[in-house]
């Protein structure tokens, strides 16, 4: 049976590396595709990435098993998200909007996608970032709406308003074709 | 939440680009763990700028502490090997003056003989004599090996101390033939008026000695203050049963 997250980051915590390694490994593709797909630009993501995995590391001493470790990574993993946004001039408030589209796909993609995948790829990049936030935490971390609330500190009302928001839309690029 | 799961969006989503971190940037991470592990207490940020000195006074005074502390030991540790008159360690030579001192703070007046523990002691313990040996010996360190040096200043310290509980025993016990009989106290007080607190250890009030003691009961007998002289002498064989009278003193003392 496998050590459960929470132990390894305790047994991290306390000095054993090689919890740290199964802890990483467990987690640095999801993690990873969280935060390229919220920011589409790879070496932003690479750079956040390190980042996100530099801050868990800092944290450690202050680590205390309050919730699932996964939803304490995609906490932290949002906070620098959002510091990142902030550093570029750009307020997620002014994105709260569900209606508001996210950066539009490009007009090539649309083109090509003539496959639902490539659809549904571009309907995904074509998301407001707090609604795919949402799908991604979803879908990537496995947090619930009171997770995802939890992680991106807002309600469940509007954390489950959003992950809706961003189901609808997907699926409905994906029925287009 | 299960609810909201729908297994064609997550079907879709599975099958995209599938997008690992490169294995440089994992090394990169997980070298970052093991360094950040290895020093667990330290802070990740160094210090800097104007609190940097604070580890360097911090380092300075723990060290001045330990070497302090580590002689101060070292002078306080006794020479096992009795290194006394080479070595001279301070605190014996301070015990042994002080002890000296304590019996010559009060010196005995002329007229008085000597402190005789045998005179309220009838039998003296020979370790109290012997003991008093070594403190009649001079003072000058002798130039003896360093053991037999160590031995005297042992003998010595153990002559002063019998001596100084003999005066402690003597001025205890007066004191609580005082305590215990005010009137004898009262009698003593009138009958040696100028009886200073002459006594071995110069305790405040402490009584005269035997034998100034009798001197002022005979002179009473000789006056003719009978009653008051046997009063005394009663209070004398009170505070010394075990006193033996000379057969000159007693005739003096009892005006047979």
């Amino acid at each position: 049976m496998e050590a459960p997250d929470e132990q390894l980051m305790l047994a991290y915590r306390d000095g054993d590396t090689a919890a740290f390694d199964t802890l990483y490994t467990r987690h640095r593709a999801r993690l990873y595709r969280f935060v390229l797909r919220s920011v589409k630009s790879r070496a932003v993501g690479e750079e956040l990435f390190q980042e996100i995995w530099i801050r868990v590391i800092e944290a450690r001493a202050r680590y205390a098993p309050q919730a699932r470790f996964t939803t304490w990574l995609y906490t932290i993993a949002h906070n620098h998200l959002v510091d990142h946004w902030r550093k570029r001039g750009l307020t997620l408030v002014s994105l709260e909007d569900d209606d508001t589209p996210g950066s539009s796909p490009d007009p090539a993609d649309h083109a090509q996608a003539r496959e639902s995948l490539a659809r549904f790829a571009a309907a995904l990049a074509a998301l407001p970032p707090l609604q795919r936030e949402a799908f991604l935490l979803h879908e990537e971390g496995g947090l619930t709406v009171a997770e995802i609330a939890a992680a991106t500190k807002t309600n469940e009302e509007a954390a489950k308003s959003r992950l809706r928001y961003a189901m609808a839309k997907l699926k409905a690029a994906i029925d287009d074709g | 939440m299960a609810d909201e799961r729908d297994p064609k969006l997550s079907q879709h989503y599975r099958e995209l680009e599938p997008m690992e971190p490169p294995s440089a940037l994992d090394q990169t991470i997980l070298a970052a763990a093991r360094r950040a592990a290895d020093k667990p207490r330290a802070p990740l940020v160094a210090p800097a700028g104007r609190h940097r000195w604070y580890y360097g006074l911090a380092a300075a005074a723990v060290l001045v502490f330990a070497v302090a502390l580590t002689l101060h030991i070292e002078r306080e540790r006794p020479d096992p090997e009795g290194n006394v008159a080479s070595t001279a360690p301070a605190p014996q030579l301070r015990l042994e003056r002080e002890l000296r001192g304590v019996i010559k703070r009060a010196p005995e007046p002329e007229s008085q003989p000597a402190a005789k523990p045998e005179a309220f002691a009838p039998e003296p313990q020979p370790q109290a004599q012997e003991a008093k040996k070594p403190s009649e010996a001079p003072a000058a360190p002798p130039p003896a090996p360093r053991r037999a040096a160590a031995d005297e200043v042992r003998a010595r310290q153990d002559a002063a101390l019998e001596r100084a509980k003999v005066e402690a025993e003597r001025a205890r016990m007066q004191l609580e033939r005082r305590t215990s009989n005010p009137d004898a106290n009262s009698i003593q007080q009138r009958a040696a008026p100028a009886a200073a607190p002459t006594g071995g250890l110069a305790i405040a009030g402490a009584p005269e000695n035997p034998e100034r003691w009798l001197e002022r009961i005979a002179e009473l007998r000789s006056r003719g203050k009978h009653a008051e002289a046997d009063k005394a002498l009663a209070e004398f064989r009170r505070a010394y049963p075990d006193y033996r009278l000379s057969e000159v003193m007693r005739e003096r003392v009892e005006g047979k």
